[in-house]
């Protein structure tokens, strides 16, 4: 993948945050700066990455990555500070606050806010690469069309003219790409089936890559015909989700990367690690 | 009945396959029962008898004393509006781009309408047992402090936020240039947008009194509700799971009890491997003994810190889609006994 930006999503407990930090670590394995951005959910991304917590500012949490959380207040107060121009010192508190309220009821706005703390970062040149852990397929519709239904929205004004720039570099494919992350199973192929669809349908983005989570290798023998043994059961077991994988695998419109089931691995980490090994390979 | 099975854990660990075994097995000891769900697997829903999307209670065709209803959200709030506040705000309401972006980004919105229809369905007192296969929330026990949530949202803390005090009258809040706040957010979205929301805000606001009232009906169930948290053996939902446990005693009973699903035998930790097995069977029964060992420490872990009755569900290669498979899950754990009785 050779975007700046990549939008991790996927069902929700599919790996999303652990492919993440993988494909954060994997780059900087190959020299690149990058950030890793939790952008709703933050406690997964830290905890692959090895961190308490990912405060708002980016801070180093392992060679060559660095990472943020947004948080929604401060992300609205750079928002506004940039929308509005107002420098640094200046209060900002009340204006914050009903801007809040607004855009709590109006479609589009918090979205922009969160998508655009990730496309500012993109836009600084700072970094390499941008891996955002972006809400799950079904929250993410409306962080994608949120500049677009913004500028629907408001007909004039500053939060519009910001608009067009974040639809360019979210539209723009050499820049920016989806990562879509499933399983072979029916709820999440099914789900990335469909969001394959309207991403596609509605071109504001374009997708870097559907990476399917833990797939089994084949066997390699004939399931026994004694299953009552442990030797018996765990083919058959292995064997069984197997087939059911290879068939959901076949149903997705497209395929890329497959990493591997992860056997008694138990840290967060350790997996975040041995992912990043496998897309090293792929 | 008691009060309602409220079956919760985070997404993807099988709470719809959890939920739909626990009805089946209520509703062949006897019970009327009733699954409230919201986006079962294809292949889920035909076994529960939900061919098409039915939003309201269906018998099973087979298994008479078996009900389902699908929870559809937006439907939901049509209904909350139209329940709530007088006729002509309500229309308004219904037809409003603000109230539909509140309805559909709110975080507690999904919760708070599956709670509405889960008390709504308890009223008519129809059903002896009622299940509810929570919508996914965005952590934590979200369904259960959804009313109060919504109830503040709409009560006020919008306009509080929107100036800075007291609840204005309709005139004050449109007085824009007397606030410098709210000019400059004005100028900021430039248009007639602070003016729409104000007028949304206000027709928003007629409902407060009707969903205050229901909330404190939604809380009442809850307290006499049973939990159940499912996870699988994985880092996530068990953090997801050990949340219940530390959140739920502030509005409710703590969990009765935890469903592990994709439960590996223990058996396979320890077991022989005869002299005959070949290299690839040999090596596949290693890796699942350990994934096996793995699961079995996550458990005692969770068992040994939260003190909890853990029942485990076995890992099968499809998930069970006919009424037999979905009884025979829970059928020797006991789970239901528990609940029940």
């Amino acid at each position: 993948m050779h975007q700046q930006l990549l939008l991790v999503t996927g069902k929700g407990g599919v790996g999303k945050s652990a492919v993440s930090a993988a494909l954060a670590i994997e780059a900087a394995r190959r020299g690149q700066k990058v950030l890793a951005i939790g952008m709703v959910e933050k406690r997964g991304l830290a905890a692959h990455l090895g961190v308490e917590s990912l405060s708002y500012d980016a801070t180093e949490v392992r060679p060559g990555v660095f990472a943020l959380g947004i948080e929604r207040p401060a992300a609205l107060d750079e928002y506004l500070r940039i929308v509005l121009r107002v420098p640094k010192l200046s209060r900002i508190g009340p204006v914050a606050r009903a801007f809040d309220a607004l855009a709590s009821a109006a479609p589009g706005i918090r979205e922009t806010v969160t998508m655009g703390k990730v496309l500012f970062e993109t836009r600084t040149n700072n970094w390499d690469l941008v891996v955002a852990d972006a809400p799950p397929s079904g929250a993410i519709g409306s962080h994608i069309r949120a500049p677009k239904t913004v500028a629907e929205l408001v007909g004039a004004g500053k939060v519009r003219e910001q608009t067009r720039w974040m639809e360019d570099l979210m539209g723009d494919r050499a820049r920016t790409g989806l990562v879509m992350v499933t399983l072979a199973e029916e709820l999440p192929t099914v789900e990335t089936a469909e969001t394959l669809k309207w991403i596609s349908e509605e071109g504001l983005i374009g997708v870097a890559e559907v990476i399917t989570n833990r797939i089994l290798e084949p066997l390699g023998a004939r399931i026994p015909t004694d299953l009552s043994t442990p030797i018996g059961a765990a083919a058959a077991l292995h064997g069984g989700i197997f087939q059911e994988q290879q068939r959901w695998l076949a149903e997705l419109p497209d395929r890329g990367r497959e990493l591997p089931y992860l056997f008694g691995v138990t840290g967060p980490v350790e997996v975040a690690e041995r992912i990043a090994d496998e897309l090293e390979q792929r | 009945m008691t009060g309602p099975i409220l079956v919760t854990g985070a997404g993807g660990v099988g709470k719809t396959t959890v939920s739909a075994a626990l009805g089946v097995a209520a509703a062949q000891a006897g019970y009327q029962t009733l699954v409230l769900t919201v986006d079962p697997a294809k292949r889920l829903a035909t076994a529960l008898g939900l061919d098409e999307l039915h939003n309201t209670p269906t018998a099973n065709k087979t298994l008479p004393t078996l009900w389902a209803a699908m929870l559809d959200s937006e439907a939901s709030w049509d209904q909350i509006a139209r329940s709530h506040a007088p006729p002509d705000a309500a229309d308004r309401l219904v037809n409003s781009e603000f109230f539909h972006a509140i309805t559909r980004h709110f975080p507690a919105s999904q919760s708070y309408a599956a709670a509405e229809a889960m008390a709504q369905y308890l009223d008519e007192r129809r059903w002896d047992v009622i299940i509810v296969d929570t919508p996914p929330a965005s952590g934590g026990i979200e369904f259960f402090t959804a009313p109060t949530e919504l109830t503040n949202l709409v009560g006020g803390r919008l306009f509080r936020w929107l100036t800075g005090g007291a609840i204005p009258g309709r005139r004050e809040l449109f007085n824009v240039a007397a606030r410098p706040a709210l000019r400059i957010v004005d100028i900021a979205l430039g248009s007639d947008l602070l003016e729409r929301v104000g007028a949304f805000l206000f027709d928003l606001r007629t409902t407060y009194d009707g969903l205050r009232t229901r909330s404190q009906e939604i809380e009442k169930y809850f307290r006499k509700s049973t939990t159940i948290v499912v996870t699988t053996s994985d880092p996530a939902p068990v953090t997801e799971a050990a949340r219940f446990f530390k959140e739920l005693p502030q509005v409710a009973r703590p969990p009765a009890a935890v469903v592990f699903n994709r439960t590996l035998p223990t058996a396979w930790e320890k077991a022989e491997i005869p002299a005959n097995t070949t290299r690839p069977l040999a090596r596949n029964l290693a890796l699942w003994a350990r994934e096996a060992r793995r699961q079995e420490t996550v458990r005692d872990e969770f068992a040994a810190r939260y003190r909890t009755k853990i029942v485990s569900i076995g890992w099968q290669p499809t998930a069970p889609t006919d009424l037999e498979s979905l009884a025979a899950l829970i059928d020797e754990t006991g789970l239901l006994t528990d609940l029940i009785d």
